[in-house]
């Protein structure tokens, strides 16, 4: 029996049979006996399928035919399952965010600047569902709906005032979703830094600018999926072109898996989707090189810590293959992964302080699975905007993982865990399944088009409900020590003038502004548009004329056509 | 009880329109909630995202719902709910009855009840609470 191993050494292929053999004499003889007629807990299987077994050794490395060099090597090399970058958390530890908005620009910048205060390093902005959907403020369709999830942004006046006293360069990054409406929030950054005197290398954009989820999960989609991704990856390739040091596109996990995919069906349709984009610039005579460096993903795994730390690991290694097997990459910053993390957990309604908990243990998953750009949700997010204390928790809580209890000490600290290799290496398996499956069916758009997505999206949260209503997954205060859910009353809400000044600052911009070269810009984003020529030049000097966010989109919605929603359920 | 078929026979099924108005994109939990009642043996329709409330009340009566399910997260429902409630009685379907899903704060609750929504169920409620309900309150003649 070869019980103790020496340091350093992976076992010889005899000696993990011995351990097989021994592990299985184990759970027959000591562990089945001592289970024996106690009742599971729970169901012990992942939220992606996963049965967890009791035990893990070196045996179910040699099941999944690890091979250090192969699988893993080292942080900054390929193929990156380690880490995107040599230091890691050591040397540079992830990017403390916050993704904050409500109200007008004005009561916005005063939470902006309390958040930089203490110790924000990167602000993505939260729009008003109006603003993300390509209507103005004045909009019949925006009304009940100004400044409530977001902060409402029209024109660039309204960024000017968001950013006033906050320089473009003062923090690591700056930016926003604006998943529909890319490049026009690509350029209200830039032409922000153009108003501050800020040169574009000097500060860093970051969007997500990810439609094609918008259609499966968000919902905030404006066109038909196609003419959407083109134009997300007009922006892309400016910034090749004017901006290589901004990340113009963050492919996204987090909606999907939250809605019902699950992180691994979840990683392999946001995997298409960076692919569809991708081809879409390679078509346009980009270089994989050029292009890859400036996206991100944005994985996600709220219900199991340890499928979270290897999902972000098996998302790391896909992408490097990928890049450099299929695309060809040549420069490690192309099959380098970035991610982006937001941390939740399963949130609850009810005693929204256990959210606090909850969200630290899935953000801890994040840091120790080596995510770059980490945020985290209020404990009152699920209720509201975050008020100006959840913000602050979920910021310290930040401040906290990164730099105290060692979880930022040494780099993949739960790399070669038995546990968490198994997974890696079953997650990875997942997720190129799905990738094979989608990419039999057609690619991202055909997913969206013959309801694939959706189909996977109903059945995953149909089986998560039955999973809490049978108890099969516990949930404290919810299946568990049930309590009423409660919203309670302290919920947030910006002040009821914000909607006031949003409108009166609207009719005024609308009223002092240069009409001709507004209507100027506006015409050559139509032919722009028309000629299928990169939109994001004639967007931004629309946008310094002061055009607004509705008479851009709508020079689009009537090229184009409106999206039509889904009645499936 | 949720003894369907017993007792005095039922009409016809339940009918239920579930809705999401205004911008909010979330629907994941009204298509949860419209395959649950549909798994309970009631009829279900579902508009999709992004309807008006001019949309929810003209398919209301199309399809002779006894129900409308409204969804919503956005923080909307103070001025939606109200609204929704006045245009099915202006529209003479004052018998057709209104449930809110989502995310609304206790404050708000008892306003929109006067205002006519029937029942709201926050989020974390399971599907058989809401089955029970509706089989316990639809009224049939």
């Amino acid at each position: 029996m070869n019980i103790i191993k020496p340091p350093g050494a992976f076992a010889s292929a005899q000696a993990d049979a011995d351990v097989a053999a021994e592990a299985a004499r184990w759970k027959e003889e000591i562990f089945d006996p001592a289970a024996a007629g106690i009742k599971d807990r729970k169901k012990f299987v992942t939220d992606t399928g996963l049965p967890v077994e009791p035990l893990y050794t070196s045996a179910h490395l040699e099941q999944i035919g690890f091979d250090y060099l192969r699988d893993l090597g080292f942080p900054g090399e390929y193929p990156f399952t380690r880490g995107d970058r040599p230091g890691m958390n050591r040397t540079d530890p992830f990017v403390i965010s916050a993704y904050s908005g409500f109200g007008d620009a004005e009561a916005c910048n005063k939470r902006f600047r309390k958040l930089i205060e203490i110790g924000t390093e990167q602000i993505l902005v939260a729009l008003d569902l109006p603003t993300q959907c390509g209507y103005d403020s004045d909009n019949d369709m925006a009304s009940a709906e100004i400044g409530n999830v977001g902060v409402a942004i029209d024109t660039l006046a309204d960024m000017e005032i968001l950013f006033d006293g906050i320089p473009a360069d003062s923090i690591k990054r700056i930016g926003t979703l604006g998943n529909s409406i890319g490049p026009i929030v690509l350029a209200l950054y830039a032409a922000l830094g153009e108003k501050q005197g800020i040169a574009w290398s000097r500060y860093t954009v970051n969007l997500q600018n990810d439609p094609l989820k918008e259609y499966i999960a968000r919902g905030t989609q404006i066109l038909p999926p196609a003419p959407a991704a083109k134009l997300a990856t007009d922006a892309v390739a400016w910034c090749v072109e004017h901006a290589p040091n901004w990340s113009p596109m963050t492919v996204c996990v987090n909606h999907i898996n939250a809605g019902g995919a699950g992180s691994s069906m979840g990683t392999a349709i946001a995997l298409a989707n960076a692919r569809h984009y991708i081809e879409l610039l390679l078509k346009q005579g980009y270089s994989i090189d050029q292009v890859a460096p400036l996206l991100h993903m944005f994985p996600d795994e709220r219900h199991d810590f340890f499928v979270s730390v290897a999902n972000l690991r098996a998302l790391r290694r896909i992408w490097a293959r990928m890049m450099k097997e299929q695309y060809g990459a040549t420069k490690p910053e192309a099959m380098a992964c970035r991610t982006t993390v937001y941390g939740h957990g399963q949130e609850a309604l009810a005693e929204p302080l256990n959210n606090i908990p909850r969200t630290a243990f899935g953000t801890l998953a994040y840091v120790l699975g080596g995510a770059s750009y980490v945020y985290l949700a209020g404990y009152d997010e699920a209720v509201s905007t975050p008020n100006e204390n959840s913000a602050r928790v979920a910021l310290r809580t930040l401040q906290i993982l990164a730099n105290e209890h060692g979880f930022t000490d040494t780099i993949d600290p739960l790399g070669g865990s038995y546990f968490v290799e198994a997974l890696t290496a079953q997650g990875e398996r997942q997720i190129l399944d799905g990738m094979a499956q989608i990419e039999q069916i057609g690619g991202a758009l055909a997913v969206i088009s013959n309801g694939f997505a959706r189909r996977v999206m109903t059945e995953g949260a149909v089986r998560r409900q039955r999973a809490i209503d049978s108890g099969e997954r516990p949930w404290v205060t919810v299946n568990k020590w049930p309590q009423k859910p409660d919203v309670p009353n302290t919920a947030f809400r910006g002040d009821a003038q914000a909607e006031q000044r949003q409108l009166a600052r609207l009719a005024q911009v609308k009223s002092t502004r240069d009409q001709s070269r507004v209507k100027a810009a506006l015409a050559e984003v139509e032919r722009a548009t028309a000629e299928d020529r990169n939109v994001v030049p004639s967007v931004l000097e629309a946008v310094r004329a002061y055009a607004t966010v509705g008479e851009i989109v709508d020079i689009w919605r009537r090229r184009f056509g409106a999206f039509v929603p889904s009645t499936d359920f | 009880m949720s003894a369907i078929g017993v007792g005095q026979p039922r009409r016809r099924k339940i009918r239920v329109l579930i809705a999401k108005v205004g911008l909010d994109g979330h629907d994941v939990g009204a298509r949860v909630v419209a395959r649950g009642l549909l798994d309970a043996g009631m009829e279900v329709i579902y508009t999709g995202l992004r309807r008006t409330n001019e949309d929810v009340v003209r398919a209301a009566i199309e399809e002779d719902v006894d129900w409308v399910g409204v969804s919503i997260l956005s923080g909307a429902h103070r001025a939606l709910l109200p609204k929704l409630r006045a245009l099915l009685d202006e529209s003479g379907a004052d018998d057709i009855r209104i449930l809110a899903g989502g995310i609304i704060p206790q404050e708000d609750i008892p306003g929109l009840q006067a205002a006519g929504v029937d029942k709201i169920f926050l989020s974390g409620t399971s599907i058989a609470e809401i089955v029970d309900y509706l089989v316990k309150e639809t009224k049939h003649a």
